[in-house]
């Protein structure tokens, strides 16, 4: 038995959960992070935790960490100087992309720069066909020449993506054998190995967002293992991916395509934990940070799955969590159009300067003000006594508002939160109709540092009834880390139409892709226990343009059961949809196949039962609803399980502050929980 | 009562989250491929009087912003509960604009009262007529476009309305798919008045009422602001489609934009006689038409993109739309391919404005490329597949801040393409060229954005091509403020082989096995003196192969030598060239050049003086032998002054004698 760590490094703050297997409980740190100085700031916090809870490296029995390295130099463009080989004749694919623009009505919206740029692209002949025959050979001596003109540009890095790669990869391997060759110092990645799909836009702009940030990512992994190792832990150390699975570190350094986005899905991990944990099925996690805000969709206690989420401003098109953006976080800052109405973003204060209650010499007001201005937050200090909030500077910031609107303080403060809120409802709108779902019948899982704060807000205006706060608020992708399974995707296109003669195709394509994934989970992942095996396909009825990702069930597949393949589908179109055509023909795109093998999860302990009620530190002053209320302040380390009591309150924690609003009741579940409830 | 601003705010994030939630449902329960690929509906709400409050922005066609639903509310005479009504004829109150387009509203009440419409449109793939699909050019009457209903229930009392339905499915050509779609419009309706439920629960009927009027009123205060910084004046700019008609000539819409303190008039006197065929545009002469606000909205917003998109944007503007022009015809006219012309008119509202704000608007956007459609038998499964390939749409107008985005932008950019590797896995073509095409956009000290150009081969005999809205081989995209016109649109059929054929404004032909296609759109038109742009800037376009050296050298001045400027030759080349040498505030191009040395500015205006007294079934059959007159006269007898054309006139007044008797 030991200590298993969770890490997850964000571009301010890096944040720890540490699960003592002994006894069972959880501490939780959050540290600054150094982006300059990769790694440094997970041994600054293994020293403070050390420091606080007695934990040394050499009981550190598990690790687990996600990062943003991969998302912030694709965001501030400090990839490598990279090059795309592609096919001749079609050289402009990143450059036309799919041709719709951001905001259509925008006669000057562009699509964003391609971070290779069209100097950069070398055409190579040779064509594939789309039923993998060669219809011309590769060109070898223009291969040369292309390299040579990467050294032209001062190339660091290639990518090769020539078209139908998916099908038939020859020509993409050969060009590789020849860089590797002929240009060893290069870098260089093709196509079909980071995700062979069929689209080119959409296999070149992954591979090549992939290709842009991972020597910079591989250079980033090295030093942390590097790092750990002089600090003694000896467990080999993991990283969180997209899909909301891990991988070894190791394997991250050529697989970094798969962890761009792992920070936001495992945060949506934690979130179906705890929802699993709080008996909910059915829930919406609401992610609030300083510069971002995002829900997700859990059904059934897990997450739902997607491709083409955005990395900075590039999709990418592995499996990955669905997140929706809804808005900026608690940075968004309020201003006042020139017809005099109050408006709340896009514009964000981020982190730095940040709130202007923070006192780093942001002047602008944000929400975290007006949550500071309307006495919720500021009775206590943030972020482990490290932030003191300065409600002075908060209400200078939003009188300057006020004076504008002719309003009192509080109540531009209130409109603030009002305006944001309804803000968010019409992203979350959109969403839940894309879906086809009902917020009102599911639960809110509020977390991040600035998610409990706006929570009953949030589910006030969406008309949800029912609100879960974790017990770790602040570090849940820390959290999500600690229980994620380890997972790959894997994926074969295969463009069949669904019939008898297909049935066999199906079934060994399957056959070779658990082979490879069997191979990846013992041989190169180590892991020896049990293996859960999911099988799908992407389909889609004759003549549609998207496909539906379906669950399918093994024996179907070995049985040759078409019929049971098809119904597979037609059912799913229609849980989606609302309408099925059983009489239309089905395509079978891709082949997709998931393999997971799940380390032994952390048992938490239920928290300890109430004897009486809670407590309150003092009480405070609150405004809501255009006037104040008296109301109670909890420390959340106070509260225990079975504790109840009625809002308006404001509890307070390392890592957040959870502000409940007159209406609700919250109570402390077994595992220390709160759950907030709506009163009729 | 007056609403506060604060709550107007978060009332305008539920209207809109109404809107947009109106527009993910009918999305995701469409049943066609085309509402999913071409995104071509929309949905929104309005008030009693039919004014639209809320559009959705995130999904669906740009085109509706300033559509108002009254004329077609008030063509029923009675409302009740769970009433939904539809209609997709062009001439029963101009709300739908072609018969695809089938347009459906539901009243919402609230304690016995109309309180607001919810209402949308989907365009489908066929609604019958004298051809698949219900377009094309060579139609010329809205009779042969498709089954026509008049504004009627399809619901009543929440119960379908068997008999309209039946009538409408018996009469297209994939009735399943209509009823697919149409029922996630009912969907979406049903959306949208729970949306409204929700609002009044939340903010009250009063405040829901005055609100949603606000909205209109916000938005028109916006736009205000925005016209008022636009100098007062008179701006005209006429432009030309290619054709009226198959192999006809050009046809030119006018348009006289006065701007006068925060409002204006648009006065399209001056433009075509309506054409015998389907471009047509169908606007009753209303004075605020959706297809006429569409430019007017881009731009506006272009100008401010915190502009609430709404109809009281287009309150700010009135139109004069003469009866029996291209812009107003009569019944039975067709107008089932009015893209096109909506799309040049696009542009020309661009035209007038640049001149108001030549330092806040682009140059012209590219068009002209078509939208590629091939039908053809797959030879591997003997299937025959009708797919379309791509939208060709060539870039942005360069800009007074930077170059023109290229292959698709300003006023296509909701158009998706399809990957060359999903249309060569489903239609039995070989894709051997798809991407920007060099040299295309207008030099400019911003350059115009590149054309797309897509080049492929038939795989299959008798495999037939579609390009809809075929235009700009002759006058091409405007370059602006010493900006330079962008190339023309091109359709060749086997290109570089003996027996390549220029296609010109074909939309549609049949080909064989091994016939190439090449098409290109035209090529954007650039802003500002090119002979100042950044040295640099030329040489990465050189690099890029955006720009040809030579090229670079007469169209920019900037001299290459390899690889690298040569300063002092550059210096030379451009001497004398900067700042503001041309006189000229547009240019047009070879094309219009040319075509304007015979019709002159004082030729036109007498041609459309002349017309304007005609009877309008004569206008058009007159203008052809006007046209055809023109093209005979010798060149002595040309004086520019229209005085040639009032002789053309009265001959062909006396050598038709019907006329006078008509006249």
């Amino acid at each position: 038995m030991g200590c298993r760590v969770g890490v997850d490094i964000g571009g301010t703050f890096t944040d720890f959960c540490v699960f003592d297997e002994d006894s069972g409980a959880l501490h939780t740190l959050k540290v600054l992070s150094t982006p300059e100085r990769p790694g440094e700031e997970v041994l600054a916090g293994l020293r403070e935790i050390e420091r606080r809870h007695g934990v040394t490296a050499d009981q550190i029995s598990y690790f687990t960490h996600g990062t943003t390295v991969g998302v912030n130099t694709v965001i501030q463009r400090k990839g490598i100087n990279l090059c795309l080989f592609a096919t001749e004749k079609f050289e402009d694919v990143l450059e036309v992309a799919r041709l719709k623009m951001p905001d259509p009505y925008d006669l000057f919206s562009r699509r964003p720069v391609p971070l290779v740029t069209r100097e950069k692209v070398f055409s190579i002949p040779g064509r594939m066909l789309f039923d993998g025959s060669e219809d011309m050979p590769l060109d070898e001596d223009a291969v040369r020449a292309a390299i040579a003109g990467v050294r032209a540009v001062d190339g660091e890095g290639i990518v090769v993506s020539l078209l139908h790669s998916y099908r038939n990869p020859d020509h993409e391997r050969r060009v590789v054998e020849i860089v590797e060759r002929e240009a060893p110092d290069l870098f260089v990645v093709s196509s079909h190995q980071v995700w062979p799909i069929i689209r080119e836009y959409e296999r070149t702009v992954t591979a090549t967002v992939a290709g842009y940030v991972q020597p910079r990512v591989g250079y980033y992994l090295t030093s942390l293992q590097g790092a750990l190792m002089d600090a003694g832990v000896t467990a080999v150390p993991m990283i969180t991916k997209s899909n909301g699975g891990i991988m070894t570190a190791e394997a991250g350094k050529t697989r970094c395509a798969q962890m761009l986005l792992s920070g936001t899905a495992s945060g949506v991990i934690g979130a179906c934990q705890v929802a699993r944990m709080a008996d909910v099925d059915n829930a919406l996690s609401l992610d609030v940070g300083g510069t971002s805000a995002d829900v997700a969709v859990v059904r059934a206690g897990e997450p739902q799955y997607g491709v083409g989420e955005m990395i900075g401003e590039f999709p990418i098109h592995i499996p990955t969590v669905s997140v929706t953006s809804i808005g900026e976080g608690g940075g968004s800052i309020a201003w006042v159009d020139p017809h005099g109405v109050l408006k709340v973003g896009p514009e964000s204060a981020g982190s730095n300067p940040g709130p202007a209650c923070y006192g780093q010499g942001g002047e602008r007001p944000t929400i975290t003000d007006a949550f500071v201005v309307s006495g919720f937050l500021g009775a206590m200090g943030l972020g482990y006594g490290e932030v003191t909030m300065r409600e002075d500077l908060a209400r200078a910031a939003v009188g300057e508002l006020a004076a504008v609107l002719s309003m009192s303080i509080e109540d531009t403060a209130e409109a603030i939160i009002k305006i944001a809120v309804s803000g968010m409802y019409l992203e979350v709108s959109k969403m839940v109709s894309r879906y086809g779902i009902d917020p009102r019948d599911m639960s809110l899982v509020a977390f991040g540092g600035a998610g409990p704060m706006l929570a009953c807000h949030v589910a006030r205006e969406l008309n949800m009834r029912r609100i879960v706060v974790p017990l770790t608020p602040g570090v849940l992708s820390a959290f999500g880390g600690l229980i994620a399974d380890i997972k790959n995707d894997f994926i074969q296109t295969v463009y069949l139409d669904l019939d008898d003669k297909t049935a066999a195709p199906i079934r060994d394509g399957f056959a070779a892709m658990s082979v490879e994934a069997m191979t990846w989970l013992r041989e190169e992942q180590g892991y020896t226990g049990e293996a859960t095996l999911l099988y799908s396909a992407d389909m889609r009825y004759r003549g549609q343009s998207f496909e539906i990702d379906t669950m399918l069930r093994l024996s179907d597949i070995e049985d040759g059961d078409v019929a049971a393949l098809a119904a597979a589908f037609h059912a799913e179109h229609e849980r989606l949809y609302e309408h099925a055509d059983a009489e239309a023909p089905i395509q079978v795109i891709n082949l997709r196949l998931v393999v997971v093998g799940e380390p032994p999860k952390p048992e938490l302990l239920p928290l300890a039962e109430a004897t009486g009620e809670p407590e309150a530190l003092h009480g405070i002053d609150i405004y809501a609803d255009g006037g104040w209320h008296g109301a109670a302040i909890y420390r959340r380390d106070a509260l225990r399980a079975g504790h109840r009591f009625q809002g308006p309150a404001v509890i307070a924690q390392d890592d957040c502050t959870t502000c409940v609003l007159g209406g609700f009741t919250v109570q402390v579940d077994t595992y220390g929980n709160l759950i907030l409830e709506a009163e009729d | 009562m007056a609403i506060d601003s604060v709550t107007l705010e978060i009332l305008r994030n539920h209207c809109r989250a109404a809107a947009e939630s109106m527009a993910f449902t009918l999305y995701r329960t469409a049943h066609s491929t085309f509402v999913k690929e071409t995104e071509d509906f929309t949905t929104g709400l309005t008030t009693p009087d039919g004014e639209t409050f809320a559009t959705p922005t995130d999904l669906g066609a740009t085109w509706f912003v300033g559509l108002n639903y009254k004329n077609v509310i008030d063509l029923i005479d009675h409302y009740e509960e769970g009433d939904i009504c539809l209609t997709n004829d062009p001439y029963s109150g101009y709300v739908c604009t072609h018969s695809p387009d089938m347009h459906i509203w539901k009243p919402v009440f609230h304690a016995g009262e109309i309180i607001c419409f919810v209402v949308g449109h989907i365009h489908n793939t066929d609604v019958g007529g004298a051809v698949p699909a219900s377009l094309s050019r060579t139609l010329v009457e809205v009779h042969q476009e498709g089954i026509r209903i008049p504004p009627a229930k399809i619901m009543e009392k929440g119960e379908l309305n068997e008999d309209v339905m039946s009538i409408m499915l018996a009469n297209v050509r994939m009735p399943e798919q209509n009823w697919g779609d149409l029922k996630a419009q009912i969907a979406a309706m049903n959306t949208g008045e729970r949306r409204v439920h929700e609002m009044i629960a939340k903010f009250g009927i009063e405040t829901f009422k005055e609100g949603t009027a606000q909205l209109l009123d916000y938005a028109e205060r916006q736009a205000r602001a925005i016209v008022k910084d636009l100098p007062d004046g008179r701006y005209f700019f006429a432009d030309y489609m290619d054709e009226d008609v198959v192999d006809g000539y050009p046809c030119r819409i006018a348009l006289d934009v006065t701007i006068e303190g925060e409002e204006m008039v648009f006065d399209f006197t001056g433009s075509d006689p309506q054409i015998e065929g389907s471009v047509n545009i169908p606007t009753g002469g209303e004075v605020r038409h959706a297809l006429i606000m569409v430019g007017l909205v881009y731009v506006l917003y272009s100008l401010d993109t915190r502009l609430f998109l709404n109809s009281g944007v287009s309150r700010v503007c009135s139109c004069i739309l003469p009866s029996g022009t291209i812009v107003n015809p009569e019944f039975p006219a067709a107008v089932g391919l009015r893209t096109l012309s909506v799309t040049r008119l696009q542009a020309i509202i661009f035209g007038a404005f640049v001149q108001a704000a030549p330092d806040r608007l682009p140059a012209s956007p590219a068009s002209g490329g078509p939208i590629m459609n091939v039908n053809a038998i797959d030879n591997k499964t003997g299937r025959r597949v009708v797919a379309s390939i791509d939208p060709i749409m060539g870039g942005a107008g360069g800009d007074p801040f930077a170059d023109g985005a290229d292959g698709s932008g300003a006023n296509s950019s909701f158009m998706k393409n399809t990957p060359v590797e999903i249309n060569e896995a489903e239609v039995p073509i070989r894709i051997l060229r798809y991407g920007l095409l060099p040299g295309s956009g207008g030099p400019g000290l911003h350059r115009g954005g590149l054309a797309t150009v897509l080049e492929f081969r038939a795989e299959a005999p008798n495999t037939r091509v579609t390009a809809r809205n075929r235009d700009r081989t002759r006058f091409t995209s405007w370059g602006v403020r010493g900006g330079r016109a962008g190339t023309p649109s091109t359709f060749l059929l086997n290109p570089g082989k003996a027996g390549e054929v220029n296609l010109g404004n074909t939309d549609i032909l049949t080909i064989g096995p091994g016939d190439e296609i090449r098409v290109a759109s035209g090529g954007a038109g650039g802003w500002g003196n090119p002979f100042e742009r950044e040295r640099e800037a030329v040489l990465l376009d050189v690099r890029r192969g955006f720009v040809s050296l030579a090229s670079a050298k007469d169209d920019y001045g900037v001299v290459i030598v390899d690889g690298a400027i040569d300063d002092a030759a550059t210096s030379k080349q451009r001497a004398g060239r900067t700042g503001e040498t041309s006189n000229q505030f547009y240019d047009y191009g070879e094309g219009r050049e040319g075509f304007e040395r015979l019709w002159t500015t004082a030729n036109y205006a007498a041609l459309t003086e002349l017309l304007r007294a005609l009877p309008v079934h004569w206008r058009f059959f007159v203008k052809h032998r006007v046209f055809e007159a023109v093209d005979a006269l010798e060149d002595a007898a040309r004086k520019g002054d229209g005085s040639e054309i009032r002789a053309i006139v009265a001959d062909i007044l006396e050598n038709y004698p019907q006329l006078q008797i008509s006249a």
